[in-house]
């Protein structure tokens, strides 16, 4: 029993981090079709953002979130409106356009802050650890999947219930339509993009006590969460949610049968063969053509 | 038609023949050695510009079909190595530490040279062929074909660097013999092996040339531009596209055995995500529907890449000036180098053109704007 509770919560961890960084990049690709491969490098950027929030104005974790979302919020608003904005009508350039950005952060964060690997300290309030069932998990852990389920309350409330996310659902639909109804998109794309990026940062902070924090981190969060999102389904935030909790109950699964490694090759050829047999995503219906 | 064919045969053939007579020029190893690296290189970007450029499949994974070339020839070079570095009975020495005791069979054939460079072709383009036929069989284009190929890429990458009693592991295999034909042998620092690479990226060059202006090769571009009216003419478009991606691993499987005679080893970088996404850049800058652009473009921006990266001044920012350089060009120039070129050669000579070739000079101006 307790061991499978505590598979059971290894799984819904690994859920909650591979959520939080699939979030942002499941806002931007599911509205704007950006296919955005610095998405890593922004949640690099929150994590590095809450290292110096942290080192150099000795502010708790906790606190720095806001100005976190805020920086990364703005760092996408520019980013879209300098590159972005000109490719909305090449998609596959997109892919090629953000590497480039993506290479440009690494390299500049590699010069200001070096490239050893940085920790970040978990808040003293929630380092202790609690037991469920028998099973003990550690409380900053799940403190990080209430914030992955509040900032997908968050975002679905925005989306379905909001004049923001109303116009949101019908640029998705048909751009040019909403358009000649008065939605401005270009605005609406500058807003989704740097929303992502704000999340995204989120991401990168509510992570970095977990993991180490280095230059080249976010490399492999791209694929993994393009992972997630693609076997959700490019415009369902439910299909996103889902897919994460199953490749993070499936990849805690697997490392536990074999290891890490094998469990990460696994995990990649199911989703490989699920794309090849259902490309919209396992949670969709139906697909913007 | 027949003016635009001879004029890139004589700028294909002018390439050749500056790469060829290079040596003449320079006669320091070292440099030889590094020019070489670049030959290379550009025969990966020409396999790219092929799948990429004429077919419009996005293949982020060309460094895996790399990647199998190298650990072919790496393979069959290791056997060959003198006692002292592969430990009791020829057992490469990474295996005697791994506490292997006997070659596994999938080595077994490596010892032989002619079935390694066979399986250095084949293997690449048997692996192409079943992703080929899986990704189009299915019907599966665009964003999501691109996708599949990385994320194979990253499973085969995990897969080597977990095998390390058969694969050297993280450090790939090293302490590799020189490769030999007959007399000949090609020290990697010789003029000798860069003849070799620039022979087979002229030979890559023009065979693929040749497939582009095949009926195959037309019929390929015809399903870049539009896929369903080539389906609905009745031709059988996975075929197609499953037969260029293993052309184009094929190439680029010949590649690796070079670059590991060249580098003289093999690691787990060259099937890696960085090198495969670095592969797309030099052909999206060269200008993916040009093959000697492609070419040119990886030449170039691994030039570039290696001069700054030896100045002092520059040894820290380099990375940080090529990912800049290259958003401009993917915002500014989406043809790269080669489209760049053909407008500019076409403003020169416009007066002697149609009109209806002017109407093109015009779009493709559009489209750079």
């Amino acid at each position: 029993m307790d061991l499978i509770v505590s598979q059971i919560l290894t799984g819904l961890s690994i859920a909650s981090i591979l959520m939080l960084i699939a979030l942002g990049l499941a806002i931007i690709y599911g509205v704007t079709g950006v296919i955005n491969l610095a998405h890593g490098e922004v949640v690099m950027l929150g994590a590095y953002c809450a290292w110096v929030l942290q080192t150099q104005f000795g502010l708790s974790l906790l606190v720095s979130l806001v100005p976190i979302f805020a920086l990364l919020f703005v760092f996408g608003w520019i980013i879209e409106a300098v590159i972005i904005r000109h490719l909305y009508d090449r998609p596959l350039d997109t892919i090629l356009a953000t590497w480039g950005i993506g290479v440009m952060a690494q390299q500049a964060v590699r010069l200001l802050a070096g490239g050893e690997l940085r920790y970040v300290e978990m808040p003293p309030s929630l380092s202790s650890s609690i037991t469920i069932f028998g099973a003990t998990e550690s409380s900053y852990r799940l403190f990080v999947l209430v914030v992955a389920v509040g900032l997908f309350a968050l975002t679905w409330y925005i989306y379905r219930k909001t004049s923001f996310g109303l116009k949101l659902r019908a640029i998705t639909q048909n751009r040019s339509v909403a358009s000649s109804f008065g939605v401005n998109s270009a605005r609406i794309y500058r807003q989704t993009f740097a929303f992502g990026a704000g999340v995204a940062g989120l991401a990168g902070a509510l992570v970095s006590p977990l993991k180490s924090v280095s230059p080249e981190m976010g490399t492999s969060y791209v694929v993994d969460a393009f992972m997630v999102v693609v076997l959700g389904g490019v415009q369902s935030l439910f299909g996103t949610m889902a897919s994460s909790a199953i490749l993070g109950e499936l990849s805690g699964l697997l490392a536990f049968f074999s290891n890490d490694t094998i469990a990460k090759a696994l995990v990649l050829l199911l989703i490989v063969v699920l794309i090849r047999f259902r490309p919209q995503g396992l949670f969709v219906t139906r697909v913007r053509s | 038609m027949h003016g635009k064919t001879t004029t890139q045969l004589a700028l294909y053939g002018a390439f050749c023949l500056a790469i060829l007579l290079a040596p003449l020029v320079v006669d320091n190893a070292f440099l030889l050695n590094k020019y070489a690296r670049y030959l290379v290189l550009a025969i990966v970007a020409i396999s790219l510009s092929l799948s990429w450029g004429y077919a419009g499949i996005l293949n982020l994974g060309q460094a895996a079909t790399f990647g199998i070339g190298s650990y072919c020839m790496a393979m069959a070079l290791k056997l060959k190595t003198i006692p002292v570095h592969t430990g009791p009975d020829g057992l490469p020495d990474f295996m005697v530490w791994n506490n292997v005791t006997e070659l596994p069979w999938i080595w077994q054939p490596f010892h032989s040279l002619p079935f390694a460079v066979f399986a250095g072709i084949a293997l690449p383009s048997l692996f192409a062929g079943l992703i080929g036929w899986f990704i189009f069989g299915g019907r599966i284009t665009g964003v999501y074909a691109a996708i599949i190929t990385l994320a194979v890429m990253v499973v085969l990458n995990l897969v080597i660097v977990d095998q390390q009693a058969y694969t050297g592991g993280f450090n790939g295999i090293t302490d590799l013999a020189q490769f030999e034909v007959g007399e000949v042998a090609f020290d990697a620092y010789s003029a000798s092996t860069y003849y070799l690479v620039a022979i087979c990226l002229a030979l890559t060059l023009f065979l693929a040339l040749v497939i582009t202006k095949s009926k195959v090769g037309l019929v390929l571009q015809a399903i870049r531009d539009q896929e369903e009216r080539v389906r609905f003419f009745g031709y059988d478009v996975a075929r197609y596209k499953t037969f260029v991606f293993m052309v184009s691993a094929g190439i680029a499987g010949i590649a690796g055995m070079l670059y590991t005679i060249v580098m003289e080893f093999a690691s787990p970088t060259f099937l890696s995500v960085p090198l495969s996404l670095s592969i797309v850049i030099w052909v999206a800058v060269g200008g993916r529907q040009s093959l000697l652009g492609a070419a040119i473009g990886a030449l170039i921006v691994t030039g570039i890449q290696g001069a700054l990266s030896e100045s002092e001044a520059f040894l820290d920012t380099w990375t940080l000036i090529m990912g800049g350089l290259f958003v401009i060009v993917v915002l500014v120039m989406p043809k790269g180098l080669a489209g760049a070129g053909e407008i500019l050669a076409r403003r020169i000579f416009s007066s002697q053109r149609s009109s209806s070739d002017r109407a093109e000079v015009g779009s493709a101006v559009e489209r750079l704007s």
